[in-house]
């Protein structure tokens, strides 16, 4: 990244800034983004996108007062003191939150001092030039594709492949200071395809690695065509109670909400279905969700969070018992609790099968509609919600009939319904499958008695 | 702060130059200063507070349909001229003259519609902080039940300037105020949320007692309904959707299939249905940047083009899609102003502003409940989700009630309402006189984020799924 010792003694000098004009204590949040991006539309280049992205992020604790500021106006010394003694100005005309304090210096990470330590800087990042960006970009293209028996044709594609470094550098007047980088190189396509009857189905795919060596998007567009040429016919079933097998793609809408409510604000705000939960078994014994952020390597991988406090391996849900909350200094304070970080940084939930039969070694979809034997196959959520006091949720869903294990049809105009703590209850399965470009480690999920409502 | 945004005339022509040098046909620049200031009202204290400053030029250069994009947050030449051979790399390399295929501006907006009569830039911060502190107590005082509040002001101006290969040159100054409620409310140990917001195109002369008041009732009044609310057994009924932010659906599930770029891709489903009829007669969309104050209102998008109304559907038949440039000389028709961005980071896109169903003859929701055996009142939905190729639709339902032999019966909460953006069009049988814009803070996510609005009369559509127990 071009000047960036520079960028790094800048956000050091605005620490001071803010010391020097009053502040009694101060943290600089230094954030670059490089990225270059090409799109295609219908097998050809169409869009071509430079993006350089620099920030100071300053947080601010005078006079028992706290303030976050922002400005990408860093170059000029000048402007930038300026900005800090206005920031200050507006600081001290808040009310007193005597609670808001840096965190505990033995808590920040002394460990993330290169930036390389999570394992997701690659060196090769900068030697992609712009026709291999194009190549890659076109090389997945599915454009052209038809049904061997012409029952559908592929009437749109539109696809995106970026390499990108995002860099953030923490200093505090406590003397924190830590570094995280990481590149990554990524492809995405989306597909519409119509058939006979002129109904118009899309499909999509993507994926992405830290690593170029790792990089392999070449089999996206067919899998995007797959889907969406699998999504022909949908029908909409009855209203009914069903086995549900959630596809590891959708599998961590189903996790997200119960990572919102263990975070400290849902539970210093009383709005957390899981406020009062803590070392107590409210999920079934086979569930067990840890935050694994110090897996070097892996996709989420990151050694401090927002404050600079280091992060670790912990138990989230240990065999249903619910572990940690998950707060910052602030929120610790709040609650009368101990911190932790202020957000789960790499969830991954643990392999579990509950049949009698022995628990094969690749739990994927298949496996789990096998479990099941009848019910409905979720690849996708369409809109809906959460209501994050009570726990109750309704999605609307994409996927699919299966009977004896086996893919019927596809569903539409249907929608999941229920209350997180009965739904887990319900779970008979969470799969080996997870993906290795997805920062949360959901596999596939089985669940039996989900109400699905439809005609 | 500084937010003033005056460039060398002989730069921007040096940079629209160096823009085309790569053989693109158009090239354009968005010059962007902003400051976003927050405070953060939390158990009872303003105690957090914030300001965001962003600046930056965005540089597009055009071949045919074809973009080149790049930005730069300095506006030192060198960083600039860096970003205009970025963006020219999309050219084929060969130089051409600048195309007159892409329309002029046209005539500037006969009025501003978003004057700031008190600036928030200067604007003592420390005025609001009472105002917070007043509409605490106004929600704590309208019900015992309150257990927490949170109250977010956001306040926002961003001066916009735009130049392009025509030679155009525009200046926009760009005001943005919402006020946030979330409310936690305790009553025999069960818990409910609520929350509210007001936003508009104003100066920090929006923050008035009357606002404050709005806001209070807003988060209190049907706080009952709300506990008593569960939910229906689910099924395929009548929908009722009331007059005002039920408008959201309007929006993503039709709204954006009238996006010109999901048409000239062969996304949307209405492409190549120009001139067709999509609904009954006597039904009216429109997309609106003309509403004076309203959070989607533009003087002028972010090409340059001057807001304006645009009808979508006339009389049941679809008439327009919503164009941005690279789309209306695609289509061979003019801009309809609705090529917006997020900010000088991303390209315009067509986007829409406020977007509305014009009122109908078929008196007010009282009306149309009547006629209903059975089905759901939707008051006011959470969010949503479309499929654009698909057309299918998944609404979260905020707040309603069931409809049960032409009355309201009982509350209902947590439910969803599914299903397919044109066939939900074409199954309206009534449409009430009743349009109501809703000023909450709706944002649209279409890759980017861009302030929006919706508004609709008190609709009825025969038959929708209803996701229930």
């Amino acid at each position: 990244m071009n000047g960036k010792n520079e960028d790094r003694a800048r956000a050091r000098r605005c620490l001071q800034m803010a010391l020097e004009a009053g502040a009694q204590k101060a943290r600089v949040s230094l954030n670059c983004n490089v990225m270059d991006l090409v799109a295609t539309l219908d097998g050809a280049v169409d869009r071509i996108t430079h993006c350089f992205d620099r920030s100071l992020s300053l947080a601010l604790f005078a006079d028992g007062r706290y303030g976050v500021f922002s400005t990408n106006k860093i170059d000029d010394e000048t402007q930038l003191r300026a900005f800090v003694q206005q920031s200050l100005a507006l600081v001290r005309m808040l009310e007193a939150e005597p609670l808001r304090d840096l965190p505990d210096p033995a808590r920040t990470a002394k460990d993330a001092r290169e930036g390389d330590e999570a394992g997701l800087f690659d060196p090769a990042y900068g030697t992609v030039g712009p026709e291999q960006r194009k190549g890659f970009a076109l090389f997945a293209s599915p454009w052209g594709a038809a049904a061997p028996d012409g029952s559908w044709r592929l009437i749109s594609e539109e696809g995106e492949y970026s390499d990108s470094l995002y860099e953030q550098y923490i200093v505090d007047s406590q003397g924190l200071e830590c570094l995280h980088r990481e590149t990554a190189f990524e492809y995405g396509i989306e597909v519409t395809i119509q058939d006979s009857r002129g109904d118009r189905y899309s499909g999509y795919w993507w994926d992405s690695a830290a690593a170029l060596r790792d990089f392999d998007p070449s089999y996206c567009g067919r899998k995007a065509v797959q889907e969406a040429a699998a999504a022909i016919g949908p029908r909409r079933l009855k209203s009914g109670r069903y086995c549900a097998v959630i596809d590891r793609e959708a599998a961590s809408r189903l996790v997200s909400p119960i990572l919102k409510a263990l975070g400290g604000y849902a539970i210093q705000q009383d709005n957390s279905f899981l406020r009062d939960a803590l070392d107590k078994q409210v999920f079934p014994a086979g569930m067990t969700l840890r935050d694994c952020p110090r897996s070097i390597g892996q996709t989420g991988a990151r050694f401090f969070d927002s404050e600079g406090v280091a992060t670790r391996d912990r138990d989230i849900v240990r065999e249903g018992t619910v572990r940690t909350f998950f707060l910052n200094s602030f929120m610790a304070a709040k609650t009368g609790l101990a911190p932790t970080t202020e957000e789960p940084v790499r969830p991954v939930l643990e392999p579990f099968w509950s049949a009698a039969s022995p628990q094969p070694k690749h739990i994927g979809r298949d496996e789990l509609m096998r479990l099941c034997g009848d019910g409905i196959l979720v690849t996708g959520f369409n809109g809906g919600n959460s209501n994050s006091a009570t726990g109750d949720f309704s999605y609307g869903v994409e996927g699919f009939r299966f009977k004896d294990g086996k893919i019927l049809h596809p569903v539409n105009e249907m929608v999941m319904t229920g209350n997180f703590l009965p739904l887990w209850a319900g779970l008979l399965g969470a799969g080996t499958d997870a993906r290795a470009c997805q920062q949360k480690s959901i596999g596939s999920l089985a669940f039996e008695g989900v109400d699905f409502s439809g005609t | 702060m500084s937010w003033m945004i005056d460039p060398d005339p002989k730069l921007l022509e040096r940079l629209v130059r160096e823009g085309l040098r790569g053989g693109g046909n158009w090239c354009d620049l968005y010059f962007e200063d902003t400051v976003c200031t927050d405070l953060l009202l939390r158990d009872g204290a303003v105690g957090s507070g914030g300001v965001n400053v962003d600046c930056g030029c965005g540089i597009r250069v055009l071949d045919g349909d074809r973009t080149g994009y790049a930005y730069s947050e300095s506006l030192e030449e060198g960083a600039l001229l860096s970003a205009a051979r970025a963006a020219a790399s999309i050219g084929d390399g060969s130089v051409c003259a600048v195309s007159s295929a892409f329309s002029a501006a046209g005539p500037a907006p006969a009025r501003n519609f978003y004057p700031m009569r008190e600036d928030w830039r200067s604007t003592d911060a420390a005025r609001f902080v009472p105002a917070l502190q007043r509409l605490d107590s106004l929600i704590r005082t309208r019900d015992s039940r309150v257990h927490k509040v949170h109250a977010m002001l956001s306040s926002q101006v961003s001066e916009v300037l735009m130049y392009n290969s025509l030679g155009e040159c525009v200046r926009d100054t760009r005001p943005m105020g919402s006020l946030s409620i979330s409310v936690v409310f305790l009553q025999d140990g069960r818990s409910e949320t609520r929350t509210v917001s007001r936003s508009f195109r104003a100066g920090a002369e929006m923050v008035d007692e009357t606002l404050l008041q709005e806001l209070a009732h807003k988060a209190t009044d049907g706080l009952d309904a709300q506990f008593e609310a569960s939910r229906p057994k689910g099924g395929t009924m009548s929908v009722v959707m009331a007059a005002g932010a039920s408008g959201i659906l309007l929006h993503e599930a039709m709204g954006h299939a009238f996006e010109a770029d999901f048409n000239r891709k062969g996304q949307s489903v209405f492409a190549g249905r120009m001139g067709e009829r999509v609904a009954r007669k006597g039904i009216w969309i429109y997309d609106d940047g003309t509403l004076p104050g309203n959070r989607g209102a533009c003087n002028y998008d972010d090409e340059g083009i001057p807001g304006q109304k645009t009808c979508m559907v006339e009389d049941g038949i679809l008439r327009s899609y919503l164009h941005d440039r690279i789309s209306a000389r695609h289509y061979g028709v003019t801009p309809t102003g609705n090529g917006r961005r997020e900010s000088f980071r991303y390209n315009p896109i067509p986007r829409m502003r406020a977007t509305y169903m014009g009122p109908g003859p078929d008196g007010t929701a009282a009306d149309l409940i009547a006629d209903v055996k059975k089905g759901v009142y939707v008051e006011e939905f959470a969010n949503g989700e479309v499929k654009i190729g698909e057309g299918d639709f998944t609404f979260y339902v905020k707040s309603g009630s069931l409809i049960e032999n032409g009355r309201l019966t009982r509350p209902v909460k947590d439910i969803n309402i599914i299903g397919n953006g044109p066939r939900a069009l074409r199954d309206i049988v009534a449409v009430g006189g009743d349009l109501l814009i809703d000023d909450g803070a709706w944002t649209c996510g279409k890759e980017q984020s861009v302030p929006v609005s919706c508004g609709i009369p008190s609709v009825l559509v025969r038959e929708l799924t209803v996701g229930g127990a």
